[in-house]
């Protein structure tokens, strides 16, 4: 009964083990997840945000170059028909006024099919007017007649003409004697030396839907504005006829584009200068409409971005996952095979041990019938033999060192079967040696002819192991030591260290093995016993359970002459579980 | 036991375990027996040239000259001498395998005295036999 509660919680601390390990398993793989994540994330994502950032900045800067010079190649082509319009009109007067005899001042009735004329070519013409070389209108047609006689020299488009280089003017907006904005197209001739002036009025309003009519479809609004800044033609809801611009294009340039603000919002502006008179063009076109291509642009590489990031992440994110839970399955399951193979291995450690075990114990049990036995036959008075409780004692303590016998055999054989501590306590290996060849072995290898020789380093450090498993280990060694020498023979261990690690060697006389043996002695289930007498774990295993305290096994042997198994352990492992 | 109590049997107790020989030898001469001992194979050899064995009763496993030997050593000597073979282990391979060799029996330790004589008279019976046998040819 109390065999099996030993066993019972030597199990549990076996799965305690197990489920600690599974932890670190599980734990390592969840960081070894992130880190992959991260990293994978990182790496895919920084070069295309990079590279993303690179080009939508280069786009852009070319957008908005392109944007200014697509409006400033509009402001000049706009300002070319504006010229174009005045030079025609400038065309119509000189035509009138070349082609028709002006010796004498024209009838009323000339004037009116001159105004009729020019109203056939274009109905931005208010009125015309005839002057003699005093200023004096002398011949008039058009709505104001009240202008018939006025007398212009004083007024400063009538003294900019004679001034001019040119033999026409184009004025700006006025009010003049109508008290309403028109401007005036005046050319001059000499007739008889003497200087008679045409001119005629346009209206402003047919002249700012002449503009509309070129700006159409174009999303831009146009103006014209003199020197002054002061509007000559400008949509009504921008301002009025001869009302301050905000906008003062720069003198210098003849064309330019410039990005302002107006009332908060972004606003790209053009100005040319028109060469037929002192006006600039002004174009404006808001910065969304100026820009909007690329504000599309950047709409559709935002999207197409924000999806090939987020479909990579996913596929990141997706193959991270199912490759680390594959290789994370895969280290779960070898760990519990590797809890398995120590178990199995564990039990045919016993298995063999309790051989050996069976003929130490039954020996002892056999004395103790027999001399049960004699004690029968002392009280049995047909073997009349001496009964006297001297005698009888003398048996029964025959007996009883018998029964201590067993029960120190027993003892070792638990301290074999039962110690799983389970965790890293600092032990002298001097003494794991001891506890496993004591006893049990000693007298297994006795009947054997085994010599046993022990050359113990007496200094050897303590180190950090887990007393179970490394019993295991060296358990596992001197049994194969055992079963290889056949005949009389020694198996001898010796224990030393340096400064960092300790060294466990046994060694044995025994059949030794050939090169292609010891490729395989490390396989599992590779064994060099008769069938039945080997599972071939023992040194897999073993090899194992060094390997994770940080240490290793050497093997050398000569066929025929012996072997040496030498496990190497580091003495840092104890310093990391004293510091941990 | 007929046959026994007709002649004191001479049986050879070969045993590394000297309590065991001394008290198995004691029950064994207190029921007639005329018993020798020995402590190990070398030992009984000698003890088979220089006496005349009826049965042995050998252990399996000894140190130095371990039972398989001892029993062939012994077969050599005198074939007629039937051997019961003593053996402490769990597993009777080896003591099967040398019943092949010609051994009478086998018997596992621990045991009661009772079961020791069973086998020793009927290997005692069969050595008469034999040697009934033998004179016949």
């Amino acid at each position: 009964m109390k065999t099996k509660i030993d066993q019972s919680s030597h199990n549990n601390l076996n799965v305690a083990d197990m489920d600690d390990e599974q932890i670190n398993i599980r734990k390592y793989f969840k960081q070894l997840r992130m880190r992959l994540i991260i990293g994978l994330l990182a790496g895919f994502m920084l070069p295309h945000i990079v590279l993303s950032a690179y080009f939508h900045f280069q786009f852009t800067s070319t957008l908005k170059k392109s944007g200014k010079l697509n409006l400033a190649a509009l402001s000049e082509s706009q300002r070319n028909t504006i010229d174009l319009f005045l030079q025609e009109r400038v065309v119509n007067l000189f035509s009138l006024f070349r082609g028709n005899d002006f010796s004498t001042a024209p009838s009323k009735r000339d004037v009116a099919n001159y105004l009729q004329s020019l109203r056939q070519v274009s109905d931005a013409f208010i009125d015309v007017g005839f002057l003699g070389p005093d200023g004096i209108q002398i011949g008039y047609a058009g709505p104001f007649s009240f202008l018939q006689g006025k007398n212009y020299s004083n007024e400063e488009w009538f003294k900019a003409l004679l001034n001019h280089e040119k033999e026409y003017y184009i004025s700006d907006i006025y009010l003049g004697f109508r008290k309403k904005p028109h401007f005036t197209i005046a050319t001059m001739q000499m007739i008889d030396d003497k200087t008679y002036v045409m001119r005629s009025t346009l209206d402003p309003d047919k002249f700012y839907m002449f503009l509309r009519t070129i700006s159409h479809g174009k999303d831009v609004e146009s103006s014209l504005i003199n020197k002054g800044g002061l509007y000559q033609i400008v949509d009504p809801d921008r301002g009025v006829l001869l009302g301050k611009c905000e906008y003062i294009p720069p003198d210098k340039d003849k064309t330019g584009v410039h990005e302002i603000i107006e009332k908060g919002d972004p606003v790209l502006i053009a100005h040319t200068w028109l060469k037929e008179t002192d006006w600039a063009l002004l174009i404006r076109q808001p910065l969304s409409i100026a820009h909007a291509q690329m504000y599309h642009a950047r709409r559709v590489m935002v999207i197409t971005l924000t999806i090939i990031l987020l479909l990579l992440s996913a596929l990141i994110l997706f193959t991270t996952i199912k490759l680390i839970g594959r290789a994370q399955d895969t280290a779960e399951k070898k760990q519990l095979l590797r809890y398995q193979l120590i178990h199995a291995s564990k039990l045919a450690s016993v298995g063999e041990l309790a051989t050996g075990v069976a003929h130490e114990i039954n020996n002892p049990l056999a004395i103790i019938i027999s001399t049960s036995g004699v004690i029968k036959d002392m009280l049995n008075p047909e073997f009349n033999m001496d009964s006297s409780p001297e005698n009888i004692l003398k048996e029964v303590d025959i007996i009883e060192s018998s029964v201590f016998r067993v029960k120190s055999i027993t003892s070792q054989l638990l301290s074999l079967g039962r110690k799983d501590e389970g965790s890293f306590v600092p032990c002298n290996v001097n003494n794991i040696l001891n506890d496993i060849i004591g006893g049990l072995k000693e007298r297994e290898f006795k009947v054997a002819d085994i010599e046993l020789i022990l050359k113990y380093d007496p200094d050897l450090p303590e180190i950090s192991l887990d007393p179970d498993k490394i019993r295991q280990v060296f358990l596992n060694i001197i049994n194969n030591a055992g079963d290889a020498i056949l005949g009389p023979g020694s198996i001898t261990i010796i224990t030393k260290s340096d400064n960092e690690n300790i060294y466990i060697t046994i060694k044995d006389s025994g059949k030794g093995m050939s090169v292609d043996q010891m490729k395989q002695i490390f396989n599992p289930f590779y064994t060099t016993k008769e069938v039945g007498k080997g599972t071939g774990l023992g040194l897999s295993v073993s090899l194992g359970i060094v390997e994770s305290m940080g240490g290793v096994i050497n093997v050398q042997s000569l066929k025929e002459a012996g072997s040496a198994f030498t496990v190497s352990l580091p003495i840092l492992k104890k310093r990391g579980v004293e510091n941990g | 036991m007929g046959n026994i109590k007709s002649k004191k049997l001479t049986v050879l107790l070969v045993d590394d375990e000297d309590r065991f020989r001394e008290a198995l030898s004691r029950q064994l001469s207190v029921r007639g027996f005329n018993v020798l001992s020995a402590a190990n194979g070398e030992d009984a050899v000698k003890m088979v040239h220089n006496n005349a064995i009826d049965v042995t009763i050998l252990d399996q496993k000894m140190p130095g000259m371990g039972g398989t030997q001892t029993f062939n050593e012994i077969k050599k000597i005198d074939p007629l001498i039937e051997i019961i073979m003593l053996t402490g282990q769990a597993t009777v391979d080896d003591a099967l395998e040398i019943m092949k060799q010609g051994a009478f029996d086998y018997i596992m330790k621990p045991m009661t005295i009772d079961e020791l004589l069973f086998k020793i008279e009927d290997a005692y019976t069969r050595k008469v036999l034999m040697e009934k046998k033998n004179q016949k040819k």
